[in-house]
């Protein structure tokens, strides 16, 4: 565990958990008492759902419920994490992951513009950020909401979210909602835990490990940009994306909050998110806000564009513009 | 006693109070972005060398730079034309029903200024496109067309506000033509049934 104290540690484990030790040992014991109880389970052969599980496999899970938080591992915890994650994966449902950990880039800061002049409603964008992201099809989880709007109307809260006919209809225009990823975002302060946080490029990120299930970021955010797992989620499986991040389109568990990542995975590799590449309008421009030559930019410099209650100072960086 | 209490208010209120987009003794985001004007290697970012379709530079520039846009020839079922419209070649009567273009449906222009179709199309050399001012216009660059009328279109396109660029936000700037988008004998987009549907929102 001394590892963990080298220089790429981007902040002090006292900063972010205070008192952890304390919990930490509280935690100890009570896994303990649940992991004696669940294996008197499985060998008295009560266990209906779960096969026999190998030796290895039980190990793998008795490490992960000890993980730390992500934000505090080194690279190495962390590709071990990974590593971890993928072997279980094989393990547990026989599927074949890319799990990556790739962390943020220097001099890059994401930023999202959407025209709302362009956007016909096709609603392309919600069923590539479904199918990209492994969403949850039973409960039909959506990071993205496009509402249906009337002239004038500028508050998504006035505008019909779950319109099914032919689009578009004429004097009406459509507004997507997501995540705006904000840059003072109260979420990250209602999180008791600290299991959300902003990452350097500006993605808000949930560690779905480390989150508690509580749902004050839900009840914090202004936006209704989060979105919690009543239920273990279900995917089918020849339809899982297999290229995943650890802070974005893994496995969640039931009882964690989620949200849209910018499609972590895609982006951090130089990739358009799923709903922009998806879109057919081109209303969805996404970049780079600290290169001067970027498209957000331009949007931001040339364009009419506006923040949805920005009033609020939650400084998000998503902006609506017009033609 | 009563003074600290009033202090201890005071700095209670400040804290509380609404900051627009500046908090906690930090800049907010948009002067962040003010800031940031050194110019940012896009290249760095390793994965977005490999670009599926064939691309040509643009003959504009974007922002002082040079970029790349989708071919548009290879997907010309027909292409090249001249293979038929030269003067060698007579053509059959018989052959008229596939290949007059029957197909096509002009839907382009307000009302009934539809365009025809050598107000785009060269009269003589038909493997090129023909601006009003008679030169000729390579389709892979139809964007030098489209931008007579839409000239709006063309300088938001230019620089990123209109159409889309391909699969990655980094590395070179590729982005679609005009007619990658739009099919530019019937441009606007046909209404038709969203890709899905969304659960009602509780409230």
């Amino acid at each position: 565990m001394t590892t963990r104290h080298n220089e790429e540690d981007q902040m002090n484990k006292e900063d972010i958990l205070p008192g952890k030790s304390s919990r930490r040992s509280f935690l100890k014991g009570l896994a303990i008492t649940a992991a004696a109880s669940s294996a008197a389970l499985v060998t008295g052969g009560c266990a209906l759902d779960s096969l026999p599980q190998s030796k290895e496999e039980l190990g793998l899970k008795w490490q992960e419920y000890f993980q730390d938080n992500y934000r505090l591992m080194t690279q190495a915890e962390k590709d071990q994490t990974v590593e971890r994650l993928t072997r279980l994966a094989k393990l547990e449902d026989n599927r074949d992951l890319n799990i990556s950990s790739q962390g943020p880039r220097e001099q890059v800061l994401f930023g999202y513009a959407f025209n709302i002049s362009r956007c016909e409603g096709f609603m392309d964008c919600v069923e590539a950020c479904v199918q990209e992201n492994n969403l949850d099809r039973q409960a039909k989880t959506q990071y993205i909401r496009i509402f249906e709007m009337e002239p004038g109307k500028l508050d998504p809260s006035t505008g019909d979210g779950s319109y099914f006919h032919e689009v578009p209809v004429a004097d009406k225009f459509y507004m997507g909602v997501q995540c705006f990823h904000c840059e003072n975002a109260p979420c990250i302060k209602a999180c008791p835990v600290k299991a959300t946080w902003r990452e350097p490029d500006g993605i808000v990120v949930v560690d779905y490990n480390w989150c508690i299930g509580c749902r004050y970021c839900m009840a914090a955010c202004p936006y209704y940009g989060r979105r919690f797992n009543w239920g273990k989620p279900v995917v089918p499986e020849d339809e899982i994306t297999r290229r995943q991040h650890y802070l974005g389109n893994r496995k969640r568990m039931k009882g964690v909050m989620e949200k849209c990542t910018f499609c972590i995975q895609r982006t951090r590799q130089g990739k358009l998110p799923a709903c922009v590449e998806a879109c057919p309008t081109g209303s969805r421009v996404f970049g780079n806000l600290l290169d001067p030559d970027s498209e957000i930019r331009f949007v931001l410099k040339n364009k009419k564009v506006f923040r949805y209650k920005e009033e609020l100072g939650t400084d998000p960086k998503f902006w609506y513009f017009i033609d | 006693m009563k003074i600290s209490c009033a202090l201890a208010a005071l700095v209670l209120l400040s804290l509380g109070a609404p900051h627009q987009s500046s908090w906690a003794g930090e800049a907010g985001v948009i002067d962040r972005i003010m800031a940031a004007t050194a110019p940012f290697d896009n290249n760095q970012i390793e994965a977005t060398h490999i670009l599926p379709n064939q691309t040509v530079w643009a003959k504009e520039l974007f922002q002082g730079g040079e970029f790349k846009v989708l071919a548009r020839k290879q997907y010309m079922e027909r292409y090249r034309c001249s293979s038929c419209h030269n003067n060698d070649h007579k053509m059959l009567a018989t052959d008229g029903a596939v290949l007059t273009h029957g197909d096509i449906k002009m839907n382009h222009g307000q009302g009934d200024n539809n365009l025809t179709c050598m107000q785009c199309h060269h009269p003589q050399d038909r493997d090129t496109l023909v601006n009003k001012q008679g030169d000729k216009i390579d389709f892979d660059h139809s964007y030098q067309l489209c931008g007579q009328c839409h000239f709006r279109q063309k300088r938001d396109w230019l620089g990123g506000a209109h159409g889309k660029r391909v699969k990655y936000w980094a590395g070179e700037r590729v982005i679609r033509n005009c007619t990658t988008c739009h099919p530019p004998h019937a441009p606007k987009f046909a209404k038709r049934m969203p890709a899905t549907y969304s659960l009602p929102l509780k409230k």
